[in-house]
């Protein structure tokens, strides 16, 4: 099998363009990261102080 | 194995792959509809007996935000032709090319799955299984059945807008009930009227025409569209009155919404009245307007009575 499948470089603006995206990406899953801790410590309430070892 | 031919356009659109911006990315989610979405949802939220931790009902906000994104997200994928056609749309990410149709799909799938189980997981589980129908309905009911198939589409793919209050209200009780119901209702019932105003624009009439999608004014003509507005516009008025009625909502809301519905009324009697020339153009722009401003405060009244204090009225129903 040959491929003659063309390379596109990526310009300046385009690797700009990406690590914006990688950026924002990288902000939402922290922001996840938080969101999940958060309503995990939420949900526990009381229950964390009532559990037994 | 046959050789990859790149001399097709074809093969160019895929190498640019990935160019999308973050705002594309964030046009794809349908901002100004994610608004609307979280206004009625947040009303649920409040509108429903019960109590629900703060930090939760952001959660559950998010949740059906980003539900309402995804629903976005694949119907700009899956409607990327049509709205190719349009000039209202031309410039949305996908007909534009910034974003490909598989990374539209890719998005919207992932936040569908995403939000869906966040809201069933962190929430409730019967929320997270009512946004998972919404967005099937949305996509699988609206987008790919019925919307190119019959001048009833905005009739009943409404439906789907209708349901982030119904969301709302769930992950506070984990049922549906009479008031959620009511809240459904309205939303299902203005849809009509407010979407075949708008369609009734000679420019989005044209757009609709060209790109094949049977809209009322569309196959049925403008005149028979002023009609149907008119008699949704009628319908809809008793069922404002709901909330009052299941007691979701007292006597502002009620007091107001005489006001609010019979201003409804009256622009719809107008479009059904004017039939030609730019004061029936600008009586559907004026019904258009309108009805967006009537929604936003029936919903807010109910918020408002909420954050003051004032009682519901007893449910005279259910």
């Amino acid at each position: 099998m040959s491929k003659t499948m063309a390379k596109v470089p990526f310009g300046p603006e385009d690797m700009a363009r990406r690590r914006k995206r990688a950026l924002v990406m990288a902000l939402v899953l922290a922001g996840l990261a938080v969101l999940f801790f958060v309503t995990t410590i939420v949900r526990l309430g009381g229950s964390i102080a009532e559990r037994s070892f | 194995m046959r050789d990859v031919d790149t001399s097709f356009a074809g093969a160019a659109v895929q190498a640019e792959g990935g160019q999308g911006t973050a705002g594309d990315y964030f046009a794809l989610l349908k901002p100004r509809v994610m608004s609307l979405v979280i206004f009625t949802a947040f009303v649920g939220i409040v509108a429903a007996p019960g109590t629900i931790h703060p930090w939760i009902a952001a959660v559950a906000l998010l949740a059906i935000a980003v539900g309402a994104g995804a629903a976005g997200a694949l119907n700009m994928w899956y409607d990327a032709d049509i709205d190719a056609r349009m000039r209202r749309t031309a410039s949305r990410p996908v007909p534009r090319g910034a974003i490909l149709p598989g990374e539209a799909l890719g998005c919207g799938m992932t936040l569908a799955f995403g939000s869906v189980l966040a809201l069933g997981r962190l929430v409730h589980v019967a929320a997270g299984a009512l946004l998972a129908f919404t967005i099937f309905f949305y996509i699988v009911i609206y987008s790919m059945w019925l919307k190119r198939l019959t001048p009833q589409n905005i009739v009943i793919g409404g439906a789907a807008g209708a349901f982030p209050p119904m969301v709302g209200w769930v992950s506070v009780t984990g049922s549906v009930d009479l008031g959620s119901i009511a809240l459904f209702l309205i939303i299902f019932m203005w849809t009509p009227p407010h979407f075949w105003a708008l369609a009734l624009w000679k420019k989005i009439n044209a757009d609709y025409s060209n790109a094949g999608v049977p809209m009322l004014p569309v196959v049925a003509g403008a005149d028979e569209t002023r009609r149907q507005i008119l008699i949704y516009s009628l319908l809809l008025v008793p069922i404002t009155f709901l909330p009052a009625l299941v007691g979701t909502a007292g006597a502002i809301y009620a007091g107001v919404n005489v006001a609010l519905s019979a201003m409804f009324v009256y622009h719809a009697v107008k479009v059904y009245r004017l039939r030609e020339g730019a004061e029936a153009e600008m009586a559907c722009k004026k019904l258009f307007g309108f009805s967006t401003l009537w929604l936003f405060m029936v919903f807010a009244l109910i918020l408002l009575e909420h954050a003051v204090g004032v009682p519901a009225f007893a449910p005279v129903m259910g």
